[in-house]
């Protein structure tokens, strides 16, 4: 549907790319970065609404490197909504159909479907859009981007001013829309949940380059950089080196400590890794339980050096015994309060080998 | 309320009573000079009249000309990036800070470059005529028109002209259907501020054009006739005009900036 072809693109000092990505038709593709990583320049580039220095931009097996914006076919909602104040809601939500000059029995059906899918029953009569709600306003933006029935809609942040309560129903109406509606969407986020959520493949970019393309899983329990895994806020990062292989062929690898990881990983011997677990996946081991194979390795003496408390988890920082190192151990509320640690309190804990993931660091 | 906050309060009210109060005692000056009977007896001069509809005429005439070359070059400035452009920026300011007789004697020379020959010698002569009146006008307005709406441009948010095209507007037309129309009270209230500007110029205009009675006499030169020959009766009744038209100027303005137009 729409495919990016080693794309470059200049913002003053701001260099972004080469990027090559493609999306296929109905798919759903999560650009996830940190905040001045070039996502919306990427976006701009794609858009033409700033030239590339090079590379190109096919839709629908053409070449549109050259085409103006609004011959692309691209609906664009960013971060600011950019709603015309001086036009009523029914006007801005017509605005992209009557530019087009579409076929009005065509935009009338469309544009009830749109009115009950986004619940527009009750503000499309009002006149004055600035005095809508946050969640009113992206709503009336969602349906302005959505009429004119783009091929590919571009999503530039579009919840990040918005409430937690009504961010999550919004994220689920536009998971929603995406199901119902025959769209491919790009949608930019550096909220990794609302990526995870939403995206069928993400996609992480760092600094003008993407780093990874994938799957939810293959991005957050497998990054295959260092600053993917940093991004993803994986807290237990060890820098370490393969030193044998094991009977089962998994590789021990070790520096402070030592660890099996799966031989899938194409680890060799001698070889600098960085390894980490996600804080979620260490496990405790409570004591008088029999324990299942997977977690009979990797196996630490630890004690909880500190306990972080969040909304609905909390994180004890353990320090594994005879060493240095500590890790994030995160829980869930409940399981907490069942467990009852206090600062000073010893535990075993299991790095279990199916959730470590290595990066070479050479 | 705490005492030094009042105090403070005071001493920043103190200066703005002043100046109310200044600004008061020059407009009630001249009611020891008016009269009524003068004033309809002044209104009725053909000469003075002719002055008025002049001055109407030419200030309507180089606001509208002002504002065709205003609009495009306040959005270019805005908007567009080009070589040179903050050089280009500052020079437009030129006629906002040099003083209106400068600039009338500059606009003269230029009637003697081979560009202002070129012009003369296809009949057209600004120099003393009404034609040369809207060109001062124009001159002295054109950049304060450009600074108000290079403004008014820079407040809208480029990201609604960029949803504009991808929602298969071209270039003119983002600017056609949003920009324009999201810029309209700036331009409104361009419109009226350079008007009053133009209505009220007096040393360019008395340079490029004269004060011809009847021809080229505009409402402010007359004010400078009428004192220079002791005419009080009608310098104060073109002072009264003039001061009319400012004040309905300055509520208008006011009244389309609060108003959703």
């Amino acid at each position: 549907m729409i495919r990016a072809e080693g794309l470059i693109a200049q913002r003053g000092d701001f260099f972004l790319g080469p990027i090559d990505l493609d999306l296929g038709q109905d798919s759903y593709l999560t650009l996830l970065g940190p905040s001045g990583s070039g996502k919306t320049l990427f976006l701009e580039a794609c858009m033409g609404l700033i030239p590339s220095s090079s590379g190109s931009v096919w839709l629908n097996g053409q070449d549109v490197t050259s085409s103006r914006p609004e011959h692309r076919h691209i609906s664009y909602l960013p971060q600011d909504l950019a709603l015309f104040p001086h036009l009523t809601v029914l006007e801005n939500i017509l605005f992209g159909a009557k530019r087009r000059g579409l076929d009005k029995n065509v935009t009338e059906d469309h544009l009830s479907n749109l009115q009950t899918l986004l619940n527009l029953h009750k503000i499309i009569d009002r006149n004055d859009v600035t005095s809508l709600s946050g969640g009113e306003k992206q709503r009336v933006a969602l349906a302005r981007a959505l009429l004119p029935q783009p091929q590919v809609l571009f999503l530039d942040e579009p919840f990040s001013a918005l409430d937690a309560t009504i961010k999550r129903q919004l994220q689920v109406k536009l998971r929603e829309i995406s199901q119902q509606l025959n769209v491919t969407i790009l949608h930019v986020t550096h909220d990794q949940e609302e990526a995870f959520m939403l995206g069928k493949k993400i996609a992480v970019m760092i600094q003008g380059k993407i780093c990874q393309i994938g799957s939810r899983d293959d991005i957050y329990y497998r990054p295959e950089t260092l600053e993917v895994a940093r991004f993803l806020r994986n807290q237990n990062i060890f820098e370490m080196t393969a030193e044998r292989i094991l009977p089962d062929g998994s590789v021990e690898i070790g520096n402070e400590i030592r660890v099996a990881v799966p031989a899938h990983m194409n680890v060799e011997i001698g070889r600098r890794y960085a390894t980490g677990i996600r804080s979620e996946e260490v496990v405790i081991i409570r004591p008088g339980k029999p324990l299942g194979l997977e977690l009979q390795e990797n196996l630490f003496q630890a004690t909880v050096a500190d306990i972080l408390a969040f909304g609905g988890t909390h994180t004890l920082c353990v320090k594994l015994q005879e060493s240095e190192v500590t890790i994030d151990v995160e829980l869930p509320n409940c399981a907490m309060r069942d467990l009852g640690y206090a600062i000073g309190d010893d535990l075993q804990i299991c790095l279990r080998k199916r959730s470590l993931w290595t990066i070479p660091l050479d | 309320m705490f005492h030094r906050d009042k105090i403070f309060k005071l001493s920043m009210l103190f200066p703005l009573c002043l100046l109310t109060a200044y600004f008061l005692l020059l407009l009630t000056s001249q009611t020891s000079f008016f009269s009524w009977s003068h004033f309809t007896n002044q209104l009725s001069q053909n000469d003075l009249q002719s002055a008025i509809a002049l001055s109407l005429f030419a200030a309507t005439v180089s606001s509208i000309i002002a504002m065709v070359i205003a609009i495009p070059s306040a959005y270019a400035l805005a908007r567009i990036h080009f070589p040179g452009k903050r050089f280009v920026d500052t020079f437009i300011d030129l006629p906002m800070v040099l003083t209106p007789i400068a600039l009338g004697t500059l606009i003269l020379m230029s009637w003697n470059t081979s560009v202002g020959r070129t012009l003369s010698g296809f009949g057209i002569n600004l120099p003393f005529t009404v034609a040369g009146i809207i060109l001062a006008q124009f001159t002295v307005i054109v950049a304060i028109s450009i600074r108000m709406l290079k403004a008014t441009f820079e407040q809208i948010n480029p990201r609604q002209e960029q949803v504009a095209r991808l929602l298969g507007c071209s270039a003119f037309g983002s600017f056609r259907y949003v920009t324009l129309p999201l810029a309209k009270r700036g331009i409104l209230a361009a419109i009226i501020l350079t008007w009053a500007r133009a209505i009220g110029e007096f040393g360019a205009t008395v340079m490029v054009a004269g004060t011809a009675k009847g021809q080229t006499a505009t409402l402010p030169s007359s004010i400078y006739l009428a004192m220079s020959m002791a005419d009080l009766p009608k310098a104060v009744t073109l002072v009264t005009i003039l001061i009319a038209i400012s004040l309905l100027v300055l509520f208008g303005v006011r009244k389309a900036l609060e108003l959703r137009i």
